[in-house]
């Protein structure tokens, strides 16, 4: 999995192509085989995906802490859901784009004044801002539809899609695989977009401003900026991510983004790997299956699923995999892929030296 | 005349757990996310105990011990292992805890409200038949807040102990030379701040507020602002944040909508940041590069 997280400048933006082409088609073969349930956990895996990229972009490659991205993706899942609700007729493609510049415009927002903070500052000001963007959505109620939220349909199959199916589920299997494949195609999109921006211009001044602020900025980097763009860019991303998220529940209320759906995007960016492109992936595939692993982890303790414990189980697992992988692999699975590379590598480098002697 | 008194007694919660994060701060410089569910979770605990027929008073003190040795826990056995990493690391697993308190408390004792019976009425005190807005419980609030924070203040200024949470606040390594047990200090720090915190969320409890799992997560986000307004080093700064926040939130609250309150209390903290990044109440430090 690392050699996506690994992929080095010298490689082209046409191999990058090449590698985001073939993952995307072997993931729209999956949702072939996945049974439709399946099908939609990882049609919302690929929107959290879309948001893990951005996080991943915003902690890992400029330094600056987030637990504000549950926020970003309530503005973007409101900007499309209030659109949807209006306008249930308006090409997919646009309804996202509209997320996406909500999203990028809240991250304008949170971004200029962070630019003065750092570390533990930040990111109490930005759980701040995620704290308080719910309220808001509870208090313009004509608009945002208050509590119980606003409900759209706009994904719907097209009928070339649907006519592959057959059988008595025909239009449920056929409606679970186009979501799936409409969202990993986009999430597809996404990361290559990431990708060629992590090994850009722009990618490489984020590193440098994160590493030695002084010594960016002595090469020229205009440091606010370069540290509003990554919210920008990161918001952005959680904009879409989020939008796409509700447009696959057809559904946004409140609820959809609490404090804890913050501080679920953490662990999971954290469990794939902060910073690397593989990582947002593991992550993703992680959240879909989530339920899964839940009920997995119910049914191994003996735990009731519908009690107080087993409805509960999400959060506690979540959380205590948070502080492990925090305590003994502060860099994910995508990190300790990354070191079983290189032990192997120097391995055999070793070998072959000894080989020559 | 209802806003100012709502708004100190709002306020002075706001105002204790943000001394409360001030301390943990100036001890290990870990800005504690899970501070509020740790208090929350104390609470808990302690003031369940009235169901066995203990006093009230009895079950504030029970919730304030278990706070505290939660406190120490955690400083020991999460906290520890992380000096010396990158700020993040105990950033994002105060976090994970703060997760995980909040998953076992709903698992345990579900997310609906208890109500805990004040020792004071909440009915409001009237002079020639009109309401002053001020009842016996805010006042035992009030009081009860202060007399804490003039004895953490004591306790800093005046006692040997306060002498050595200072020094290795201030030199690590100089205090360490001078014989101070600097990692004790350290534990000691969150014990101290662990507990009171856990009279915040005792009080908020004991109010019209009530107890649930997720009851301190908007107080400790206020009380966070509180703290960074005041710079997070300075007590003083953070008790006069938190009063600012409580009078602020209840007139947006009176005059606006309550939904709006949160939204509030970011523009004071942009505002304060603006004028001041290092905070209002701390002397400037250049920042070693």
């Amino acid at each position: 999995m690392n050699w996506l997280g690994s992929l080095r400048k010298q490689e082209t933006t046409h191999a990058r192509f090449i590698c985001v082409l073939g993952l995307t088609i072997l993931a729209l073969v999956v949702t072939i085989i996945l049974p439709p349930v399946a099908d939609s956990q990882l049609a919302s895996g690929a929107a959290i995906t879309i948001v893990i990229l951005g996080l991943s972009w915003l902690i890992g490659w400029s330094g600056q802490i987030s637990l504000g991205n549950s926020g970003f993706m309530a503005v973007g899942a409101y900007a499309a859901g209030i659109w949807a609700h209006h306008h249930a007729t308006t090409p997919l493609v646009f309804t996202l784009l509209l997320a996406t510049v909500a999203g990028a415009f809240s991250g304008l927002v949170v971004g200029i004044p962070s630019t003065r903070l750092r570390g533990p500052y930040l990111a109490g000001m930005t759980l701040a801002f995620a704290a308080a963007i719910t309220p808001l959505a509870q208090n313009f109620t004509s608009m945002t539809g208050g509590e119980g939220g606003l409900f759209f349909n706009t994904l719907t199959t097209p009928k070339w899609f649907l006519h592959q199916f057959g059988g008595i589920n025909a239009a449920i299997n056929a409606n679970a695989q186009w979501s799936a494949d409409l969202a990993v195609v986009i999430a597809g999109v996404m990361f290559f977009f990431m990708a060629n921006l992590f090994h850009s211009r722009s990618g490489r001044a984020m590193r440098l401003v994160r590493d030695n602020d002084v010594a960016a900025e002595l090469m020229g980097i205009n440091l606010p900026r370069t540290r509003t763009l990554a919210f920008v860019v990161a918001a952005a991303f959680a904009g879409l991510g989020g939008a796409l998220f509700t447009l696959l529940n057809a559904t946004v209320t409140p609820e959809t983004f609490p404090l804890t759906l913050s501080i679920t995007l953490l662990t999971l960016m954290v469990l794939g790997g902060i910073g690397t492109l593989s990582g947002a992936v593991i992550g993703g595939i992680i959240y879909s299956f989530s339920p899964n692993l839940v009920s997995y982890v119910n049914s191994l303790t003996g735990v009731n699923p519908s009690s107080n414990l087993g409805a509960n189980m999400q959060g506690i697992i979540f959380g205590s995999l948070l502080i492990l992988t925090m305590l003994f692999a502060p860099r994910g699975i995508a990190g300790v892929g990354l070191k079983i590379k290189h032990s192997l590598q120097s391995r055999r480098k070793l070998e072959s030296v000894e080989n020559v002697n | 005349m209802h806003n100012i008194f709502g708004g100190l007694a709002q306020g002075v919660i706001y105002s204790l757990v943000a001394l409360s994060l001030v301390i943990i701060w100036q001890s290990t410089h870990v800005l504690n996310f899970a501070q509020g569910a740790m208090a929350m979770l104390a609470t808990y605990i302690g003031m369940t105990q009235i169901d066995r027929g203990i006093g009230y008073w009895w079950c504030l003190v029970i919730s304030v011990v278990v706070g505290m040795v939660f406190g120490g826990v955690t400083e020991r056995v999460l906290i520890r292992p992380l000096y010396g990493k990158p700020e993040i690391n105990p950033i994002v697993v105060m976090v994970g805890f703060l997760g995980v308190i909040e998953a076992v408390a709903t698992a345990i004792w579900t997310s609906t409200t208890r109500n805990i019976a004040a020792p004071f009425s909440q009915v409001f005190f009237q002079s020639h038949g009109n309401l002053v807005y001020l009842s016996p419980f805010i006042i035992f609030q009030v009081i009860l807040a202060v007399v804490i924070m003039l004895l953490v203040a004591a306790l800093f200024r005046f006692t040997k102990l306060g002498l050595q949470l200072r020094a290795s606040a201030l030199a690590p390594e100089v205090a360490r030379l001078l014989g101070v047990r600097v990692n004790r200090m350290l534990t000691i720090g969150w014990i101290l701040s662990a507990g009171v915190g856990a009279i915040a969320a005792v009080i908020l409890a004991s109010g019209s507020f009530g107890l649930f799992p997720t009851d301190m997560d908007g107080v400790f986000v206020a009380g966070f602002i509180a703290a960074a307004v005041g710079g997070l080093e300075s007590p003083i700064g953070a008790i006069a944040g938190g009063l600012l926040i409580g009078l602020a939130e209840q007139f947006i609250l009176a005059y606006w909508s309550p939904n709006v309150a949160p939204l509030g209390g970011i523009i004071i903290l942009v505002v304060a940041l603006m004028i001041r990044p290092q905070g209002i109440f701390t002397r400037t430090v250049g920042r070693r590069v």
